[in-house]
């Protein structure tokens, strides 16, 4: 964790050391408390003292905070359900009566292992993520590289912006689209092939599609603007050297771009537990088969259990808290990658 | 490759002052392509092209839908083939219209509100956090950016909501949309980069810190508020996972349904009465029109999404 601060900001320790380091050459507080180093204040009277200089604007956090404190750290206390036995029940009293009430077990967690649908849910979501980093994210780099190697780059630029279109459409249009035209009886497609988005085997395959159709155009972009940022000089001494494309591409484009594919591939990896739960569902919830039961994925699992069999609250929180820490756990080995390999963090 | 080869003699060779001479024969900035660059030129153009027919006939295959009468649907490639704006008429104005201008309502005001308190809050919080030496500046900051990390799931925020009796109303998905750790990040990296000179001149002049931040960072910070606000609505436009969490089917949540969550219904032919013959008839039309309708306020911001494309491709990085 020290890490991450260190990276998005100055820790304490940090801001102490570099305030005497730096005191005469900081424009708002060297016009009037510039003193010797010896005559530094201790560190809370030092904090006590910035405090007073910014007492003005320190008010600006409070609505951020309150915000953050109501509607993300209350409900943590939520956690506490995870813990609590089966006669939890919220239609016998309110969330403090069964909170001090009733027995306190790990079963719930222990019960999340035995639990087939959970099993199912986490190969699902692995595959449907495993295949759109195998296929989706090169894409992305593959029409950045594309885009960049025109000579044109207004047209490049136009290309660019109708492949973003699907971006900025909502889930359910997306798929609405799709399903026009994969329609068994109407659809351009859909008379061809019959009603493959009904269909077991075809579901992750067009889950995939369906990403990629969304959001490659939109996932270039990055790539593309930190080609387009590439010194021109080194393209021309490579030409002068006798590079071909191909060679420039492969020795000049993507390792200038390699940091930036990095950082994407392991926030990518960090995200390996969501799907995307909007696109995931919608599609299931499209086909009146039973999609719902071999196709489920945690995210889905996880709203199905929370919000419509209500019952059983403490296993729904334990699986929302355990899938959470699992997401938490990714992110920190990313970040601890990108702070170790890149000298950047993920945020 | 020949080209290549006379640029790296040396220029003293006869050959280079023959060349030197005749500059409009081979000019080193204009070297003929080769057979094997024009090869990739094609496959790379005609590969950007399926792209582009990729994307753009799917969307006017179900642009044509909207327009067409729902007999013919079987013909519809990318043009209507009986076109009608019927379909539209039942959405807009017919039986449809109270359901999706209802749906319409609450995205107008859920958008409305949270891309000005969300922005607005975060931007605000970003100032003092921008200030190289504010106090327990990392602490704060990481107090913002565990939420961003971990959250305690549905049903903990869902209970939370219900006890403010939120459930069911567009406000739950409202308050939840409020708190965003990445743009208040955005922000804070703009801010940093704003000189500190300009605050001092300002102070010196005596600007209040309401009027130093209203007036100087604020409009200073145009490019980046723009970009926040521009991704805050079409997120709240787009999305309806929260809906999905805290709208039910209840006859106090289908007042509350923002249209995105109304378009989803709609495809699960949820919201379509089944007693209605030409209704039946024309499912997917309407449907298609009802989705090119809620399009339409996307469309009138994609004037920006060229700009912001065109121009320096700010805030692409995860950082800002």
């Amino acid at each position: 964790m020290e890490d991450y601060v260190n990276q998005t900001s100055d820790s304490p320790a940090v801001q102490a050391a570099g305030e005497t380091a730096s005191l005469p050459a900081d424009p708002v507080l060297g016009t009037e408390t510039v003193k010797p180093i010896s005559e530094e204040p201790g560190y809370w009277k030092s904090q006590w003292k910035r405090i007073k200089k910014y007492r003005k604007i320190l008010f600006f956090l409070i609505p951020a905070a309150a915000f953050t404190l109501i509607f993300s750290y209350i409900p943590m206390f939520g956690i506490l359900f995870a813990f609590k036995g089966p006669e939890f029940n919220l239609t016998k009293g309110d969330i403090l009566y069964n909170l001090t009430h009733g027995s306190w077990t790990f079963a719930n967690f222990g019960n999340i292992f035995v639990d087939d649908s959970f099993w199912r849910a986490v190969g699902n979501t692995l595959i449907i993520n495993v295949i759109r980093l195998l296929i989706c994210f090169p894409l992305s780099i593959i029409i950045a590289v594309q885009l960049s190697e025109l000579k044109n780059q207004t047209l490049s630029k136009v290309i660019l912006i109708i492949l973003t279109i699907p971006n900025f459409l909502s889930w359910a249009i997306v798929i609405g689209i799709w399903s026009g035209i994969l329609h068994p009886d109407t659809g351009v497609i859909g008379q061809l092939t019959g009603h493959i988005m009904a269909q077991d085997a075809w579901f992750k395959p067009l889950a995939v599609f369906f990403s990629a159709w969304k959001g490659a155009g939109w996932g270039c972009i990055l790539f593309y603007s930190a080609i387009v940022a590439i010194d021109k000089t080194y393209y021309e001494s490579a030409t002068l050297e006798g590079a071909n494309r191909l060679q420039k591409m492969w020795y000049l484009t993507l390792p200038s771009i390699l940091p930036t594919i990095a950082l994407m591939l392991v926030l990518n990896i960090s995200g390996m537990m969501a799907t995307g739960f909007e696109q995931i569902y919608t599609m299931m919830q499209i086909n009146p088969g039973d999609l719902k039961n071999s196709q489920i994925v945690l995210d889905t699992y996880i709203y199905e259990i929370s919000v419509f069999t209500g019952t059983d609250i403490p296993f729904a929180t334990a699986l929302g808290v355990f899938n959470g820490a699992i997401a938490l756990a990714l992110m920190l080995i990313g970040n601890a990658i990108t702070t170790k390999t890149m000298k950047r963090g993920l945020w | 490759m020949e080209e290549d080869k006379i640029l790296q003699d040396s220029p003293q060779t006869a050959e280079d002052a023959v060349l030197e001479a005749r500059p409009h024969k081979r000019h080193p900035n204009k070297i003929r392509e080769s057979k094997i660059d024009i090869f990739l030129n094609i496959v790379n153009i005609t590969c950007l092209i399926i792209g582009v027919l990729l994307i753009i006939f799917p969307l006017l295959n179900y642009f044509s839908l909207a327009f067409n009468d729902g007999n013919t649907n079987l013909n519809v490639v990318i043009f209507p083939v009986t076109p009608t704006l019927a379909a539209f008429k039942y959405v807009l104005a017919g039986d449809g219209a109270l359901d999706f201008w209802r749906a319409f309502g609450n995205s107008v005001l859920l958008t409305g509100v949270v891309t000005i308190g969300s922005n607005l809050v975060e931007a605000m919080a970003a100032y003092p956090l921008s200030k190289r030496d504010f106090p327990f500046k990392g602490g704060i900051l990481m107090y913002f950016i565990i939420t961003m990390l971990f959250s305690a799931g549905i049903v903990p925020i869902r209970l939370l909501m219900h006890s403010f009796g939120l459930i069911d109303t567009i406000w739950s998905v409202i308050l939840i949309s409020i708190s965003n750790v990445t743009h208040l990040l955005y922000f804070k990296t703009f801010f940093e980069g704003i000189p500190s000179d300009i605050e001092e001149a300002a102070k010196l002049d005596g600007a209040s810190d309401l009027q130093l931040f209203f007036r100087i960072i604020v409009p200073m910070s145009l490019p980046i508020i723009g970009s926040c606000c521009f991704f805050t609505i079409v997120g709240c436009w787009n999305g309806y996972g929260s809906a999905l969490i805290f709208i039910g089917q209840s006859a106090k949540g289908k007042m509350a349904q923002p249209l995105a969550y109304y378009l989803y219904l709609m495809l699960q032919s949820g919201a379509l009465d089944k007693s209605d013959t030409w209704l039946m008839a024309n499912a997917q039309n309407v449907e298609a029109a009802a989705m090119v309708a809620s399009i339409v306020p996307i469309l009138l911001m994609y004037p920006y999404v060229v700009k912001y494309i065109k121009g320096g491709l700010q805030i692409g990085s995860v950082k800002g």
